[in-house]
């Protein structure tokens, strides 16, 4: 059971290597592939994207030089409550999947693949993991061991891909602040902290691009598209 | 990367993990010696496939890799089940390694227990144990080559992979489910019929294999549609060949015991 996302895709691949060939004799519009990425380039402010929307236009911005701008694009991060506001969950803002990479592997299933909502889903782990989380130019995002380690991967979320619930700074302020603060991290190459989390491995230092830096990031974070 | 490249860089994992267990509010009072190795990858293959001369083989082999290494004052076991058969029971995995923690050659954790080890509860599940291809070392403290790491067309061969140790070998026989245990079902075979059967088998290796076959998880948590480190998918078959087929050459985690 568990299984069958990968042997769907599996069987998947000769159906779109065949829509490939028949476009190449009937041009046309085709779907364009990707729905997950790690975005190339940070924002370059620290934990200060602009807020959640500054940073789903970060996305859109990156996956529309790659020509994938027809979709909607948002970024996997969680916000908590602040007074007026309810919270938002990572995992409620990227659409039912699957996703795939700029190569068209698949990334996860559904929501229950990705976050791991069932024990053995959890242990199994989606298919997210260096070789795959690509970025929008289906490159490598460097990892524990290369250099500069770039691999912390702002999420402000919980195992689960939803927002904490206490009163402590997970999120720089909800994305919008370069200074105080603290931001939780996964690490898109699965490896350090002692766990192999991609969404909530470990907190940040700070929330300045300097602090960001010091513990393997670089701002960066994950983009999915719902659509 | 290559992987001298990645040995290189090893060192640094120390600190970058370190540094992140610091700021994950962990006690500060670790002893400042590294901890003696009680976790390795078999550096070398038996050779037989899914033949190991089963369980007690397979322990043998930890046990002797381990004393070349320096380690034999420790009792080694192999991580792996063994199904029902011939009205002997179930072995899992899970229950012949001790209670942990284990440490890795350079003395980095692995896991602290058999619960983080084997994410007994869905948040442990989710965070994962220590076990990536940084950390997932042999006993002489090497990487083992994973996904992607200097591929050929010919390294699904195991005239090549044999004469090719930096060939993609990350495939790590376990016989085991998620959770460490044993298959339950008689009728299908996840262990290279208890780590004795070399047989050729279906070459399949997706969906609800039939034929000789064994469990395996990826070491370096990359490939196979999940990051299973113990149960990714089922071998091919149990010869060297169908080992290599899917990027195995017939290795398997050892535990010290005590």
């Amino acid at each position: 059971m568990t299984r069958t996302p990968w042997i769907v895709a599996a069987c998947a691949l000769p159906m779109l290597l065949a829509s490939s060939f028949a476009h190449a004799q009937a041009p046309g519009p085709q779907p364009f592939p990707m729905s997950f990425f790690v975005t190339s380039v940070g924002i370059g402010k620290g934990g200060d994207l602009g807020g959640l929307a500054g940073a789903d236009a970060h996305c859109q911005r990156l996956a529309a030089a790659v020509g994938g701008g027809n979709k909607i694009w948002h970024a996997y991060l969680s916000t908590q409550a602040r007074p007026g506001q309810p919270a938002i969950n990572a995992r409620d803002r990227i659409g039912q999947g699957p996703w795939h990479n700029s190569k068209k592997l698949p990334i996860a299933a559904d929501l229950a693949e990705l976050n791991g909502d069932t024990i053995e889903l959890a242990r199994l782990g989606s298919n997210l993991f260096k070789q795959s989380a690509l970025n929008e130019n289906g490159e490598l995002i460097n990892g524990a061991g290369d250099t500069p380690n770039m691999h912390d991967m702002l999420t402000g979320s919980q195992t689960d891909g939803r927002a904490y619930a206490d009163s402590a700074d997970h999120t720089c302020n909800n994305w919008t602040s370069s200074g105080a603060g603290s931001a939780q991290v996964g690490h898109s190459d699965r490896i350090g902290a002692g766990n192999t989390s991609w969404n909530s491995a470990h907190p940040t230092r700070g929330c300045s691009q300097e602090a960001l830096v010091s513990t393997g990031g670089a701002g960066l974070f994950y983009c999915f598209a719902g659509n | 990367m290559t992987i001298a490249a990645l040995l290189a860089a090893g060192s640094m994992l120390s600190i970058l993990l370190g540094s992140s267990l610091a700021l994950a509010q962990q006690p500060a009072q670790q002893p400042a010696q590294p901890h003696p190795m009680t976790f390795f990858i078999t550096s070398t293959e038996i050779g037989k496939g899914g033949d190991l001369g089963g369980v007690a083989g397979a322990d043998a082999q930890c046990q002797r890799l381990a004393t070349a290494a320096g380690a034999g004052n420790h009792t080694w076991h192999a991580y792996l089940s063994t199904q029902p058969r011939d009205g002997q029971g179930a072995i899992n995995a899970r229950d012949r390694i001790g209670q942990g923690p284990w440490y890795n050659f350079k003395g980095d954790m692995i896991a602290k227990g058999l619960a983080d080890l084997h994410g007994d509860t869905i948040e442990l599940a989710r965070l994962g144990n220590n076990v990536t291809k940084l950390s997932a070392l042999t006993e002489k403290g090497e990487i083992v080559p994973g996904l992607n790491d200097n591929p050929d067309p010919k390294d699904r061969t195991w005239a090549y992979a044999s004469t090719h140790p930096n060939s993609n070998r990350h495939e790590m026989l376990t016989g085991s489910t998620t959770d460490g245990r044993a298959y339950t079902d008689v009728s299908v075979d996840r262990t290279c019929n208890n780590w004795t059967s070399s047989a050729e088998g279906s070459g399949q290796i997706r969906g609800n294999v039939t034929g000789a076959a064994a469990e395996v998880g990826l070491s370096d948590r990359n490939g196979g549609g999940n990051g299973s480190w113990n149960s990714a998918h089922p071998t091919g078959g149990c010869s060297q060949e169908a080992l290599t087929r899917s990027h195995g050459v017939g290795l398997f985690y050892c535990f010290a015991v005590n």
